[in-house]
């Protein structure tokens, strides 16, 4: 009798260390969600921002150039490539499952000399915090341009991208008001921001997938 | 998100843009026009093809429903797009035809325009979380 008393007890041990653990995994994913619901405001607010700099310098810029300098009619219709394009990949990550992942890569010219940015949330709301910059992964932060080689590398590479820029901005013509090229600053961060953006909308729509999957 | 297939990996994929600037006079019209647009194009993410599709669309005080909705189902139908932006505005154009798209890609991101700031109320994603925060959702547990 004692003896099936004891077997008794430990069964139901075990089953509330299970119910326990269960509850923890639950309870993990509602913070996981969490997390990202919060970056993902917090990225929109910030986006917020930046689009309101380049609505206002974009602003500036018709002020000191003219209206008829920027307006549809300028827009290039003629066919050519976009020279900031995003890739797009398939990530396993252990708690979230399979959740796509976008990375931007701006200015890459058609010698496939652009760099590539890689904002990856997933990364960082693995580490809990899904603003950390220190933890975003940058496709050019390994590089180490400490030979001179390297450093010549680098340098073709930023004049690469401000020729992209130029060439971005000459449908308004040769001179362009600096509003104009602040303009284009904050939008390209806003590109930046909304690639983060699609990241944790993906990480946040996978979480809220794993609450409710019953 | 629907689809639990795996989703096909993509390079150069495009950033297509829905966006309006609706003005609410006409002495403001002109200065207004296209800047969402204009902005991301200076920024790079313009493409036209040899058959002169674009993957953006301005939507003005002339624009339709119907051709923001053709405009829409476009976009979320090709191949090298990965992302769709869409001003807050417009999608509420077409609200029922942004929420029950459910794909992963390409995403749909609702962004703000200068006469129409983002209300995270009207967020077709935050709509379909919102249920968790929901009386009916807290009873049920």
């Amino acid at each position: 009798m004692a003896g099936a008393e004891e077997i008794e007890i430990c069964e139901e041990g075990e089953e509330s260390i299970e119910a326990e653990a269960k509850t923890e995994r639950g309870d993990e994913k509602v913070l996981q969600f969490l997390d990202s619901l919060d970056g993902y405001l917090t990225l929109m607010d910030s986006l917020n921002s930046k689009l309101r700099e380049g609505w206002f310098d974009l602003a500036s810029a018709r002020h000191s150039m003219g209206t008829l300098r920027i307006n549809t009619t300028l827009l290039d219709l003629k066919d050519h490539s976009a020279s900031s394009t995003l890739q797009v990949t398939d990530q396993e990550v252990e708690s979230l499952g399979s959740v796509p992942r976008f990375a931007l890569s701006k200015w890459a010219s058609k010698g496939g000399s652009g760099k590539g940015k890689d904002f990856s949330t997933v990364a960082d709301s693995e580490m809990g915090s899904p603003r950390s910059p220190q933890l975003r992964h940058r496709g050019f932060a390994e590089e180490k341009p400490s030979a001179k080689g390297e450093t010549v590398l680098a340098a073709d590479e930023d004049a690469e991208i401000k020729k992209e820029r130029a060439k971005s901005l000459s449908v308004f013509g040769g001179l362009v008001s600096p509003k104009l090229r602040g303009a284009q600053l904050s939008f390209e961060t806003a590109l930046e921001t909304l690639v983060e953006i699609a990241n944790t909308r993906a990480a946040m729509l996978t979480a809220f997938e794993r609450i409710t999957k019953k | 998100m629907a689809g639990r297939a795996s989703i096909p990996a993509r390079n150069s994929a495009l950033i297509a843009m829905i966006a309006d600037e609706l003005c609410p006079s006409v002495s403001y019209f002109v200065s207004c026009v296209l800047d969402t647009v204009v902005g991301f194009l200076m920024a790079g993410v313009g493409n036209v093809d040899i058959r002169r599709k674009t993957n953006y669309r301005i939507v003005d005080s002339k624009t339709t429903v119907r051709q923001i909705e053709d405009a829409f189902k476009e976009f979320s139908s090709r191949d090298d797009i990965a992302i769709i932006l869409i001003s807050q505005y417009v999608a509420n154009m077409i609200r029922f035809l942004v929420d029950s798209y459910n794909k992963p890609v390409p995403a749909i991101l609702e962004i703000p325009s200068k006469d129409h700031p983002y209300d995270p109320a009207h967020d077709s994603v935050l709509s379909r979380v919102k249920y968790l925060f929901s009386a009916e959702s807290v009873s049920q547990r």
